[in-house]
Protein backbone atom coordinates (compact mmCIF):
# COMPACT_ATOMS: atom_id res chain seq x y z
CA UNK A 1 0.00 0.00 0.00
CA UNK A 2 1.67 3.45 -1.02
CA UNK A 3 -0.03 4.99 2.13
CA UNK A 4 1.21 2.79 4.50
CA UNK A 5 5.14 3.55 3.03
CA UNK A 6 4.15 6.98 3.03
CA UNK A 7 3.48 7.02 6.88
CA UNK A 8 7.12 6.21 7.90
CA UNK A 9 8.46 2.43 6.66
CA UNK A 10 7.17 -1.08 7.45
CA UNK A 11 9.11 -1.12 10.31
CA UNK A 12 5.77 -1.86 13.03
CA UNK A 13 4.65 -4.74 10.74
CA UNK A 14 8.01 -5.72 11.27
CA UNK A 15 8.03 -5.79 14.32
CA UNK A 16 4.66 -7.56 14.86
CA UNK A 17 6.43 -10.38 12.73
CA UNK A 18 9.73 -10.84 13.82
CA UNK A 19 8.76 -12.54 17.61
CA UNK A 20 6.98 -15.65 15.40
CA UNK A 21 8.78 -15.81 13.07
CA UNK A 22 12.02 -15.62 14.46
CA UNK A 23 10.60 -18.70 16.23
CA UNK A 24 9.17 -20.46 13.82
CA UNK A 25 12.60 -19.88 12.07
CA UNK A 26 14.48 -21.90 15.08
CA UNK A 27 11.81 -24.42 15.54
CA UNK A 28 11.91 -25.28 11.68
CA UNK A 29 15.77 -24.51 10.82
CA UNK A 30 17.46 -26.53 13.44
CA UNK A 31 15.50 -29.64 13.31
CA UNK A 32 16.20 -29.30 9.40
CA UNK A 33 20.24 -28.83 9.44
CA UNK A 34 20.04 -31.50 12.07
CA UNK A 35 18.07 -34.19 9.87
CA UNK A 36 20.32 -33.16 7.12
CA UNK A 37 23.51 -33.64 8.68
CA UNK A 38 22.05 -36.97 10.46
CA UNK A 39 21.07 -37.89 7.29
CA UNK A 40 25.05 -37.95 6.14
CA UNK A 41 26.25 -40.06 9.69
CA UNK A 42 25.75 -42.92 12.16
CA UNK A 43 24.14 -41.50 15.10
CA UNK A 44 24.89 -43.19 18.33
CA UNK A 45 22.71 -43.19 21.08
CA UNK A 46 24.64 -45.45 23.68
CA UNK A 47 27.17 -43.36 25.89
CA UNK A 48 26.14 -39.78 24.37
CA UNK A 49 25.21 -39.31 21.46
CA UNK A 50 27.90 -39.51 18.91
CA UNK A 51 27.80 -38.36 15.29
CA UNK A 52 29.96 -40.29 12.49
CA UNK A 53 29.65 -39.10 9.14
CA UNK A 54 29.69 -41.53 6.95
CA UNK A 55 28.79 -39.66 3.25
CA UNK A 56 25.66 -40.54 1.68
CA UNK A 57 25.84 -44.22 3.11
CA UNK A 58 22.21 -43.79 4.31
CA UNK A 59 21.42 -42.30 1.01
CA UNK A 60 22.26 -45.12 -0.71
CA UNK A 61 21.18 -47.80 1.53
CA UNK A 62 17.65 -45.49 1.12
CA UNK A 63 17.41 -46.11 -2.82
CA UNK A 64 18.05 -49.74 -2.90
CA UNK A 65 16.46 -50.36 0.28
CA UNK A 66 13.52 -52.83 -0.96
CA UNK A 67 11.63 -52.37 2.32
CA UNK A 68 11.58 -48.61 1.77
CA UNK A 69 10.28 -48.80 -2.00
CA UNK A 70 7.30 -51.20 -0.89
CA UNK A 71 6.48 -49.21 2.13
CA UNK A 72 6.39 -46.08 -0.41
CA UNK A 73 3.91 -48.15 -2.97
CA UNK A 74 2.10 -48.92 -0.22
CA UNK A 75 1.41 -45.42 0.70
CA UNK A 76 0.64 -44.20 -2.28
CA UNK A 77 -2.16 -47.03 -2.62
CA UNK A 78 -2.90 -46.25 0.97
CA UNK A 79 -3.14 -42.36 -0.05
CA UNK A 80 -5.15 -42.98 -3.34
CA UNK A 81 -7.71 -44.89 -1.94
CA UNK A 82 -8.48 -42.66 1.16
CA UNK A 83 -7.82 -39.44 -0.32
CA UNK A 84 -10.08 -40.70 -3.67
CA UNK A 85 -12.74 -42.40 -1.37
CA UNK A 86 -13.25 -39.12 0.99
CA UNK A 87 -13.28 -37.17 -1.77
CA UNK A 88 -16.21 -38.90 -3.70
CA UNK A 89 -17.98 -39.81 -0.45
CA UNK A 90 -17.64 -36.31 1.23
CA UNK A 91 -19.34 -34.73 -2.15
CA UNK A 92 -22.06 -37.27 -1.90
CA UNK A 93 -22.55 -35.98 1.75
CA UNK A 94 -22.40 -32.47 0.65
CA UNK A 95 -25.17 -33.12 -1.70
CA UNK A 96 -27.24 -34.99 0.51
CA UNK A 97 -26.75 -32.60 3.02
CA UNK A 98 -27.61 -29.54 0.62
CA UNK A 99 -30.71 -30.96 -0.79
CA UNK A 100 -32.00 -31.19 3.04
CA UNK A 101 -34.60 -27.55 3.49
CA UNK A 102 -34.95 -28.68 7.01
CA UNK A 103 -32.47 -29.79 9.70
CA UNK A 104 -29.45 -29.01 7.25
CA UNK A 105 -27.64 -27.49 10.29
CA UNK A 106 -28.27 -29.97 12.82
CA UNK A 107 -27.74 -33.04 10.26
CA UNK A 108 -23.73 -31.48 9.14
CA UNK A 109 -23.24 -30.88 12.94
CA UNK A 110 -23.56 -34.52 13.21
CA UNK A 111 -21.26 -35.45 10.52
CA UNK A 112 -18.90 -33.23 11.68
CA UNK A 113 -17.88 -34.78 14.73
CA UNK A 114 -15.37 -37.40 13.70
CA UNK A 115 -12.93 -35.48 12.60
CA UNK A 116 -12.90 -33.77 15.67
CA UNK A 117 -11.76 -37.24 17.33
CA UNK A 118 -8.33 -37.58 18.13
CA UNK A 119 -6.92 -40.59 15.44
CA UNK A 120 -5.87 -42.35 18.53
CA UNK A 121 -9.19 -42.69 19.59
CA UNK A 122 -10.72 -43.38 16.06
CA UNK A 123 -7.58 -46.04 16.20
CA UNK A 124 -8.97 -47.41 19.40
CA UNK A 125 -12.78 -47.59 18.02
CA UNK A 126 -11.33 -49.92 15.17
CA UNK A 127 -9.95 -51.81 17.75
CA UNK A 128 -13.09 -52.25 19.71
CA UNK A 129 -15.42 -52.59 16.77
CA UNK A 130 -13.42 -55.25 15.02
CA UNK A 131 -12.67 -57.16 18.06
CA UNK A 132 -12.74 -60.56 16.79
CA UNK A 133 -14.62 -62.02 19.91
CA UNK A 134 -17.35 -58.92 20.83
CA UNK A 135 -17.02 -56.33 18.45
CA UNK A 136 -19.91 -55.08 16.90
CA UNK A 137 -18.92 -54.72 13.38
CA UNK A 138 -17.11 -58.20 13.06
CA UNK A 139 -20.24 -59.43 14.65
CA UNK A 140 -22.14 -57.54 11.89
CA UNK A 141 -20.12 -58.92 9.23
CA UNK A 142 -20.30 -62.73 10.57
CA UNK A 143 -24.20 -62.02 10.98
CA UNK A 144 -24.59 -61.04 7.24
CA UNK A 145 -22.05 -63.66 6.15
CA UNK A 146 -19.92 -60.95 4.79
CA UNK A 147 -16.59 -61.61 6.63
CA UNK A 148 -15.95 -64.09 9.34
CA UNK A 149 -12.38 -63.66 10.84
CA UNK A 150 -9.88 -61.71 12.38
CA UNK A 151 -9.72 -58.32 10.32
CA UNK A 152 -7.23 -56.49 11.69
CA UNK A 153 -5.21 -59.84 12.09
CA UNK A 154 -5.46 -60.87 8.07
CA UNK A 155 -3.93 -59.38 5.36
CA UNK A 156 -6.30 -57.86 3.02
CA UNK A 157 -8.87 -56.99 5.53
CA UNK A 158 -6.47 -54.89 7.91
CA UNK A 159 -5.45 -52.62 5.06
CA UNK A 160 -9.03 -52.28 4.25
CA UNK A 161 -10.09 -51.20 8.04
CA UNK A 162 -7.02 -49.10 8.61
CA UNK A 163 -8.54 -46.67 5.14
CA UNK A 164 -12.32 -47.28 5.98
CA UNK A 165 -11.04 -45.49 9.53
CA UNK A 166 -9.62 -42.68 8.02
CA UNK A 167 -12.08 -42.34 5.59
CA UNK A 168 -14.87 -42.40 8.60
CA UNK A 169 -12.33 -39.71 10.12
CA UNK A 170 -11.96 -37.47 7.21
CA UNK A 171 -14.68 -37.51 4.89
CA UNK A 172 -16.37 -35.03 6.67
CA UNK A 173 -13.99 -32.34 5.83
CA UNK A 174 -14.65 -33.09 2.46
CA UNK A 175 -17.85 -32.50 3.05
CA UNK A 176 -17.95 -29.31 4.65
CA UNK A 177 -15.77 -27.50 2.17
CA UNK A 178 -17.73 -29.09 -0.74
CA UNK A 179 -21.09 -27.80 0.95
CA UNK A 180 -18.87 -24.35 1.11
CA UNK A 181 -18.80 -24.72 -2.50
CA UNK A 182 -22.16 -25.99 -3.47
CA UNK A 183 -23.79 -23.04 -0.98
CA UNK A 184 -22.18 -20.29 -3.30
CA UNK A 185 -23.49 -22.04 -7.00
CA UNK A 186 -25.06 -19.13 -8.39
CA UNK A 187 -29.34 -20.18 -8.34
CA UNK A 188 -30.86 -18.25 -10.77
CA UNK A 189 -28.31 -20.53 -13.54
CA UNK A 190 -29.93 -23.61 -11.54
CA UNK A 191 -33.50 -21.95 -11.84
CA UNK A 192 -33.11 -21.51 -15.55
CA UNK A 193 -31.85 -24.35 -16.17
CA UNK A 194 -34.73 -25.90 -14.57
CA UNK A 195 -37.23 -23.77 -16.51
CA UNK A 196 -35.63 -25.23 -19.79
CA UNK A 197 -36.72 -28.92 -18.05
CA UNK A 198 -32.56 -29.64 -17.41
CA UNK A 199 -32.61 -33.26 -15.11
CA UNK A 200 -30.86 -33.15 -12.01
CA UNK A 201 -28.09 -35.28 -13.51
CA UNK A 202 -27.26 -32.70 -16.16
CA UNK A 203 -27.44 -29.44 -13.77
CA UNK A 204 -25.35 -31.82 -11.58
CA UNK A 205 -22.62 -32.24 -14.55
CA UNK A 206 -23.17 -29.39 -16.59
CA UNK A 207 -23.73 -26.64 -13.95
CA UNK A 208 -22.86 -27.70 -10.19
CA UNK A 209 -19.44 -29.70 -11.07
CA UNK A 210 -18.21 -27.02 -13.24
CA UNK A 211 -18.43 -24.60 -10.07
CA UNK A 212 -17.63 -26.23 -7.45
CA UNK A 213 -14.24 -27.38 -9.02
CA UNK A 214 -11.63 -25.34 -7.47
CA UNK A 215 -13.42 -26.18 -4.12
CA UNK A 216 -12.76 -29.77 -5.00
CA UNK A 217 -9.48 -29.35 -5.60
CA UNK A 218 -8.94 -27.29 -2.76
CA UNK A 219 -10.11 -30.45 -0.53
CA UNK A 220 -7.94 -32.68 -2.19
CA UNK A 221 -4.57 -30.54 -1.48
CA UNK A 222 -5.62 -29.97 1.63
CA UNK A 223 -6.34 -34.05 2.19
CA UNK A 224 -3.40 -35.42 0.32
CA UNK A 225 -1.15 -33.13 2.82
CA UNK A 226 -3.07 -34.43 5.53
CA UNK A 227 -2.91 -37.75 4.38
CA UNK A 228 1.21 -38.22 5.03
CA UNK A 229 1.08 -35.95 8.57
CA UNK A 230 -0.40 -38.40 10.53
CA UNK A 231 -0.09 -42.00 11.41
CA UNK A 232 -2.05 -42.88 14.38
CA UNK A 233 -4.25 -44.85 13.26
CA UNK A 234 -2.12 -47.21 12.08
CA UNK A 235 -0.05 -47.20 14.73
CA UNK A 236 -2.55 -47.66 17.52
CA UNK A 237 -4.49 -50.34 15.54
CA UNK A 238 -2.09 -53.12 13.59
CA UNK A 239 1.59 -51.04 13.82
CA UNK A 240 2.19 -52.07 10.27
CA UNK A 241 1.08 -55.61 10.41
CA UNK A 242 0.15 -57.87 9.88
CA UNK A 243 3.61 -58.99 8.01
CA UNK A 244 4.30 -55.42 6.83
CA UNK A 245 0.79 -55.19 5.13
CA UNK A 246 -0.06 -51.74 6.72
CA UNK A 247 3.57 -50.62 6.82
CA UNK A 248 3.11 -47.33 5.20
CA UNK A 249 5.90 -44.83 5.18
CA UNK A 250 5.40 -43.12 8.28
CA UNK A 251 4.78 -46.26 10.25
CA UNK A 252 8.53 -47.29 9.06
CA UNK A 253 10.05 -44.54 9.28
CA UNK A 254 9.20 -44.98 13.01
CA UNK A 255 10.24 -47.99 13.15
CA UNK A 256 13.57 -47.63 11.70
CA UNK A 257 13.98 -44.40 14.47
CA UNK A 258 12.53 -46.05 17.87
CA UNK A 259 12.69 -49.50 17.43
CA UNK A 260 16.19 -49.90 15.70
CA UNK A 261 17.27 -46.72 16.88
CA UNK A 262 19.32 -46.17 13.23
CA UNK A 263 18.45 -42.47 13.54
CA UNK A 264 20.75 -41.63 10.84
CA UNK A 265 18.81 -43.82 8.44
CA UNK A 266 15.22 -42.34 9.52
CA UNK A 267 16.81 -38.88 8.61
CA UNK A 268 16.94 -40.14 5.45
CA UNK A 269 13.81 -41.29 4.94
CA UNK A 270 12.23 -38.08 6.93
CA UNK A 271 13.72 -36.23 3.91
CA UNK A 272 12.40 -37.47 1.12
CA UNK A 273 8.90 -37.36 2.99
CA UNK A 274 9.15 -33.83 3.36
CA UNK A 275 10.06 -33.24 -0.19
CA UNK A 276 6.62 -35.08 -0.95
CA UNK A 277 4.87 -32.77 1.11
CA UNK A 278 6.52 -29.64 0.14
CA UNK A 279 5.66 -30.25 -3.09
CA UNK A 280 1.90 -30.58 -2.48
CA UNK A 281 2.46 -27.45 -0.62
CA UNK A 282 3.93 -25.94 -3.76
CA UNK A 283 0.74 -26.70 -5.97
CA UNK A 284 -1.70 -25.82 -2.74
CA UNK A 285 0.07 -22.51 -2.72
CA UNK A 286 -0.45 -21.86 -6.78
CA UNK A 287 -3.88 -23.13 -6.68
CA UNK A 288 -4.36 -20.26 -3.88
CA UNK A 289 -2.57 -17.57 -5.69
CA UNK A 290 -4.18 -18.01 -9.26
CA UNK A 291 -7.92 -18.01 -7.26
CA UNK A 292 -7.37 -15.13 -6.18
CA UNK A 293 -6.29 -13.86 -9.00
CA UNK A 294 -9.56 -14.46 -10.92
CA UNK A 295 -11.99 -13.74 -7.99
CA UNK B 1 -34.67 -25.96 -2.83
CA UNK B 2 -36.97 -26.91 -5.77
CA UNK B 3 -36.47 -30.93 -5.52
CA UNK B 4 -38.11 -31.07 -9.07
CA UNK B 5 -36.21 -33.74 -11.47
CA UNK B 6 -34.24 -34.83 -8.44
CA UNK B 7 -33.26 -38.74 -9.17
CA UNK B 8 -34.12 -39.40 -5.68
CA UNK B 9 -37.54 -39.54 -3.79
CA UNK B 10 -38.30 -37.91 -0.63
CA UNK B 11 -38.14 -41.25 0.95
CA UNK B 12 -35.11 -42.18 -0.88
CA UNK B 13 -33.26 -38.99 0.37
CA UNK B 14 -34.37 -39.96 4.28
CA UNK B 15 -33.64 -43.36 4.14
CA UNK B 16 -29.96 -42.04 3.02
CA UNK B 17 -29.63 -39.63 5.28
CA UNK B 18 -30.04 -42.24 7.97
CA UNK B 19 -27.45 -44.36 6.28
CA UNK B 20 -25.05 -41.59 6.40
CA UNK B 21 -25.75 -41.01 9.78
CA UNK B 22 -25.77 -44.69 11.22
CA UNK B 23 -22.18 -44.55 9.28
CA UNK B 24 -20.93 -41.34 11.43
CA UNK B 25 -22.42 -41.92 14.80
CA UNK B 26 -22.44 -45.82 15.10
CA UNK B 27 -19.27 -45.63 16.35
CA UNK B 28 -19.34 -42.62 18.90
CA UNK B 29 -22.44 -43.66 20.61
CA UNK B 30 -21.15 -46.98 20.67
CA UNK B 31 -18.29 -45.99 22.35
CA UNK B 32 -20.19 -43.63 24.70
CA UNK B 33 -22.86 -46.10 25.54
CA UNK B 34 -20.42 -49.36 26.02
CA UNK B 35 -18.29 -46.63 28.58
CA UNK B 36 -21.21 -46.84 31.16
CA UNK B 37 -21.97 -50.72 30.49
CA UNK B 38 -20.66 -53.36 33.46
CA UNK B 39 -17.68 -54.91 32.23
CA UNK B 40 -19.12 -58.46 31.70
CA UNK B 41 -21.74 -56.26 29.09
CA UNK B 42 -18.60 -54.83 27.22
CA UNK B 43 -17.62 -57.75 25.92
CA UNK B 44 -20.59 -59.48 25.11
CA UNK B 45 -21.03 -61.84 22.31
CA UNK B 46 -23.77 -61.07 20.60
CA UNK B 47 -23.13 -57.26 21.65
CA UNK B 48 -25.67 -56.10 24.24
CA UNK B 49 -28.36 -52.95 23.31
CA UNK B 50 -29.89 -53.49 26.91
CA UNK B 51 -27.82 -53.13 30.26
CA UNK B 52 -27.94 -51.42 34.34
CA UNK B 53 -25.65 -48.35 33.53
CA UNK B 54 -22.95 -48.04 35.70
CA UNK B 55 -20.12 -44.94 36.43
CA UNK B 56 -17.91 -47.72 37.55
CA UNK B 57 -15.50 -47.50 35.02
CA UNK B 58 -15.32 -43.28 35.27
CA UNK B 59 -14.71 -43.73 39.05
CA UNK B 60 -11.74 -46.65 38.42
CA UNK B 61 -10.69 -43.76 35.81
CA UNK B 62 -10.31 -40.84 38.48
CA UNK B 63 -9.77 -42.22 41.77
CA UNK B 64 -6.45 -44.16 43.47
CA UNK B 65 -2.97 -43.16 43.22
CA UNK B 66 -2.16 -43.08 39.62
CA UNK B 67 -5.08 -42.05 38.07
CA UNK B 68 -6.34 -40.24 35.12
CA UNK B 69 -6.04 -36.43 36.84
CA UNK B 70 -2.60 -36.51 36.07
CA UNK B 71 -3.01 -37.41 32.44
CA UNK B 72 -5.31 -34.35 32.04
CA UNK B 73 -3.20 -31.80 34.04
CA UNK B 74 -0.04 -32.65 31.63
CA UNK B 75 -2.65 -32.34 28.33
CA UNK B 76 -4.36 -29.06 29.85
CA UNK B 77 -0.64 -27.71 30.34
CA UNK B 78 1.38 -28.70 27.42
CA UNK B 79 -1.99 -28.02 24.84
CA UNK B 80 -3.57 -24.12 26.68
CA UNK B 81 0.35 -23.32 26.73
CA UNK B 82 1.09 -23.87 22.98
CA UNK B 83 -2.03 -22.79 21.94
CA UNK B 84 -1.53 -19.48 23.73
CA UNK B 85 2.16 -19.18 22.62
CA UNK B 86 0.88 -19.77 19.24
CA UNK B 87 -2.36 -17.24 18.95
CA UNK B 88 -0.32 -14.74 20.90
CA UNK B 89 2.72 -14.89 18.47
CA UNK B 90 0.37 -15.91 15.61
CA UNK B 91 -1.63 -12.63 15.71
CA UNK B 92 0.79 -10.30 16.12
CA UNK B 93 2.42 -11.81 12.75
CA UNK B 94 -0.61 -12.19 10.86
CA UNK B 95 -1.84 -8.19 10.95
CA UNK B 96 2.18 -7.85 10.31
CA UNK B 97 2.36 -10.00 7.05
CA UNK B 98 -1.40 -9.21 5.93
CA UNK B 99 -0.40 -5.29 6.08
CA UNK B 100 3.64 -5.30 4.89
CA UNK B 101 4.47 -4.89 1.54
CA UNK B 102 7.99 -6.48 0.48
CA UNK B 103 9.47 -8.73 -2.26
CA UNK B 104 9.50 -11.80 -1.40
CA UNK B 105 6.44 -12.10 0.57
CA UNK B 106 5.20 -14.93 -1.31
CA UNK B 107 8.41 -17.29 -0.03
CA UNK B 108 7.80 -16.24 3.26
CA UNK B 109 4.37 -17.18 3.16
CA UNK B 110 5.27 -20.75 1.37
CA UNK B 111 7.90 -21.39 4.19
CA UNK B 112 5.05 -20.49 6.60
CA UNK B 113 3.01 -23.16 5.28
CA UNK B 114 5.44 -25.75 4.51
CA UNK B 115 6.08 -25.64 7.94
CA UNK B 116 2.84 -26.42 8.79
CA UNK B 117 2.19 -29.55 6.68
CA UNK B 118 5.77 -31.26 7.64
CA UNK B 119 4.99 -35.09 8.20
CA UNK B 120 4.84 -35.73 11.80
CA UNK B 121 6.98 -39.14 11.60
CA UNK B 122 9.84 -37.15 10.11
CA UNK B 123 9.64 -33.83 12.40
CA UNK B 124 10.22 -36.39 15.07
CA UNK B 125 13.08 -37.62 14.40
CA UNK B 126 15.49 -34.71 14.89
CA UNK B 127 13.62 -33.34 17.59
CA UNK B 128 13.83 -36.14 19.44
CA UNK B 129 18.03 -35.93 19.41
CA UNK B 130 17.60 -32.02 20.01
CA UNK B 131 15.41 -32.90 23.04
CA UNK B 132 17.29 -36.09 24.33
CA UNK B 133 20.65 -33.28 23.82
CA UNK B 134 19.31 -30.75 25.88
CA UNK B 135 17.41 -32.50 28.48
CA UNK B 136 13.98 -31.56 27.24
CA UNK B 137 12.34 -35.57 27.17
CA UNK B 138 9.79 -35.65 29.64
CA UNK B 139 9.37 -32.02 29.80
CA UNK B 140 6.55 -30.05 29.52
CA UNK B 141 8.60 -27.31 27.27
CA UNK B 142 9.12 -30.33 24.90
CA UNK B 143 5.83 -31.00 23.88
CA UNK B 144 5.11 -27.33 23.76
CA UNK B 145 8.25 -26.70 21.58
CA UNK B 146 7.17 -30.10 19.57
CA UNK B 147 3.70 -28.65 19.44
CA UNK B 148 4.15 -25.21 17.85
CA UNK B 149 6.04 -26.32 15.12
CA UNK B 150 2.58 -27.19 13.56
CA UNK B 151 0.36 -25.08 15.47
CA UNK B 152 2.52 -21.49 15.27
CA UNK B 153 3.17 -21.68 11.33
CA UNK B 154 -0.74 -22.55 11.53
CA UNK B 155 -1.75 -19.79 13.29
CA UNK B 156 0.62 -17.40 11.65
CA UNK B 157 -0.70 -18.62 8.22
CA UNK B 158 -4.88 -18.51 9.17
CA UNK B 159 -4.80 -15.02 11.12
CA UNK B 160 -2.89 -13.23 8.27
CA UNK B 161 -6.02 -14.89 6.26
CA UNK B 162 -8.56 -13.33 8.69
CA UNK B 163 -6.89 -10.19 8.79
CA UNK B 164 -6.65 -9.99 4.77
CA UNK B 165 -10.41 -10.27 5.11
CA UNK B 166 -10.82 -7.28 6.94
CA UNK B 167 -11.91 -3.94 5.56
CA UNK B 168 -9.50 -1.37 5.78
CA UNK B 169 -11.35 1.70 5.87
CA UNK B 170 -11.77 1.86 9.61
CA UNK B 171 -8.18 1.51 9.95
CA UNK B 172 -7.48 3.87 7.42
CA UNK B 173 -9.90 6.71 8.67
CA UNK B 174 -8.12 5.75 12.46
CA UNK B 175 -4.94 6.49 10.71
CA UNK B 176 -6.31 10.21 9.31
CA UNK B 177 -7.33 10.77 13.22
CA UNK B 178 -3.70 10.45 14.08
CA UNK B 179 -3.54 7.66 15.71
CA UNK B 180 -0.26 4.96 15.40
CA UNK B 181 0.17 1.98 14.16
CA UNK B 182 -0.58 0.01 17.05
CA UNK B 183 -3.21 1.64 18.35
CA UNK B 184 -4.72 0.88 15.26
CA UNK B 185 -4.05 -2.59 15.71
CA UNK B 186 -4.88 -3.01 19.12
CA UNK B 187 -8.07 -0.53 19.19
CA UNK B 188 -9.58 -1.25 15.24
CA UNK B 189 -8.27 -4.01 13.69
CA UNK B 190 -7.84 -6.88 16.53
CA UNK B 191 -11.67 -6.23 18.50
CA UNK B 192 -12.84 -6.96 14.95
CA UNK B 193 -11.12 -10.54 14.64
CA UNK B 194 -12.88 -12.23 17.69
CA UNK B 195 -14.22 -14.92 15.71
CA UNK B 196 -10.69 -15.55 14.00
CA UNK B 197 -9.10 -15.69 17.43
CA UNK B 198 -11.78 -17.73 18.55
CA UNK B 199 -11.22 -20.29 15.77
CA UNK B 200 -7.70 -20.29 15.67
CA UNK B 201 -7.44 -21.25 19.16
CA UNK B 202 -9.84 -23.81 18.97
CA UNK B 203 -8.22 -25.48 15.98
CA UNK B 204 -4.57 -25.29 17.69
CA UNK B 205 -6.11 -26.45 21.21
CA UNK B 206 -7.93 -29.78 18.73
CA UNK B 207 -4.61 -30.19 16.87
CA UNK B 208 -2.24 -30.57 19.94
CA UNK B 209 -4.63 -31.87 22.27
CA UNK B 210 -5.17 -34.80 19.90
CA UNK B 211 -1.63 -35.32 19.39
CA UNK B 212 -0.37 -39.19 20.00
CA UNK B 213 2.78 -39.52 17.95
CA UNK B 214 5.24 -36.28 19.34
CA UNK B 215 3.96 -37.30 23.14
CA UNK B 216 4.30 -41.14 22.44
CA UNK B 217 8.17 -40.29 21.51
CA UNK B 218 9.02 -37.17 23.97
CA UNK B 219 6.56 -37.82 27.15
CA UNK B 220 7.85 -39.19 30.21
CA UNK B 221 6.27 -40.57 33.16
CA UNK B 222 5.60 -37.31 34.72
CA UNK B 223 4.52 -35.64 31.65
CA UNK B 224 2.28 -38.66 29.83
CA UNK B 225 -1.22 -36.77 28.29
CA UNK B 226 -4.49 -38.34 27.77
CA UNK B 227 -4.06 -40.16 24.51
CA UNK B 228 -0.42 -42.09 26.25
CA UNK B 229 -2.60 -43.23 28.85
CA UNK B 230 -5.45 -44.64 26.24
CA UNK B 231 -2.57 -46.07 24.20
CA UNK B 232 -0.79 -47.82 26.70
CA UNK B 233 -4.34 -49.45 28.21
CA UNK B 234 -4.21 -50.35 24.70
CA UNK B 235 -0.92 -52.35 24.63
CA UNK B 236 -1.48 -54.24 27.55
CA UNK B 237 -2.62 -57.41 27.70
CA UNK B 238 -6.35 -58.36 29.05
CA UNK B 239 -7.26 -54.58 27.66
CA UNK B 240 -9.67 -53.12 30.29
CA UNK B 241 -12.21 -51.62 28.08
CA UNK B 242 -14.41 -50.05 30.33
CA UNK B 243 -11.50 -47.69 31.44
CA UNK B 244 -10.05 -47.28 28.06
CA UNK B 245 -14.00 -46.27 26.59
CA UNK B 246 -14.11 -44.00 29.18
CA UNK B 247 -10.99 -42.28 28.25
CA UNK B 248 -12.06 -41.94 24.84
CA UNK B 249 -15.56 -40.36 25.86
CA UNK B 250 -13.58 -37.93 27.73
CA UNK B 251 -10.79 -37.21 25.01
CA UNK B 252 -13.64 -36.59 22.12
CA UNK B 253 -16.80 -35.05 24.03
CA UNK B 254 -15.20 -31.25 24.78
CA UNK B 255 -13.18 -31.36 21.44
CA UNK B 256 -16.36 -31.90 19.74
CA UNK B 257 -18.27 -29.31 21.59
CA UNK B 258 -15.47 -26.92 21.21
CA UNK B 259 -15.14 -27.60 17.08
CA UNK B 260 -18.72 -27.27 16.63
CA UNK B 261 -18.55 -23.54 18.85
CA UNK B 262 -17.45 -22.53 15.89
CA UNK B 263 -18.56 -24.02 13.24
CA UNK B 264 -18.97 -20.67 11.24
CA UNK B 265 -15.59 -20.41 10.97
CA UNK B 266 -14.33 -23.25 10.50
CA UNK B 267 -14.19 -23.91 6.88
CA UNK B 268 -11.68 -21.23 6.59
CA UNK B 269 -10.18 -22.20 9.37
CA UNK B 270 -9.49 -26.13 8.27
CA UNK B 271 -8.53 -24.92 4.71
CA UNK B 272 -5.88 -22.45 6.01
CA UNK B 273 -8.23 -19.61 4.53
CA UNK B 274 -8.47 -20.97 1.13
CA UNK B 275 -12.00 -21.03 1.03
CA UNK B 276 -14.40 -18.36 2.77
Amino acid sequence: MAGNARRGGQGFELAMMSPALILLAAISFIPLFTMIWMSLSKVGLIGGLSFDFIGLDNWRHLFTDPDIGSSWILSLIYFAATVGAEMVLGTLMALLIHSLIKGRNFVLSLVLIPMFIAPIIVGLLGRFLLDPSFGLYSWFLSATGLYDGNILGSVGPALAAVIALDIWEWSPLVALIVLAGLTAVPTDILEAAEVDGASYRHKLVSIILPSILPILLVALLIRAMDAIRFFAIIFITTNGGPADSTKIIPIRLYDIAFRFFDLGYASAVGLTMLVFSIVIATVFVRVLQRKEAVV
Amino acid sequence: MNTRGHPVSTTARWVLIALMLAWTLVPIVWMVLSSFKPTNAITAYPPKLFFSPTFEHYHALFSGGNNLWNNVVNSLIATGVSTLIAVVLGSAAGYGLSRIQIRGKDHLAFWIISTRMAPIAAVIVPLYLMFRYLHMLDSYSGLIVAYLSFNLPFAIWLMTAFFDDLPRDLEEAAHIDGATKWQVFWHVALPLMKPGIATTTILCFIFAWNDYAFAATFAGPSTQTIPIAAAQLLTQTGIDWGKLLAIGTVVVCPMAVFGLLVKRWLVTGLTLGAVK
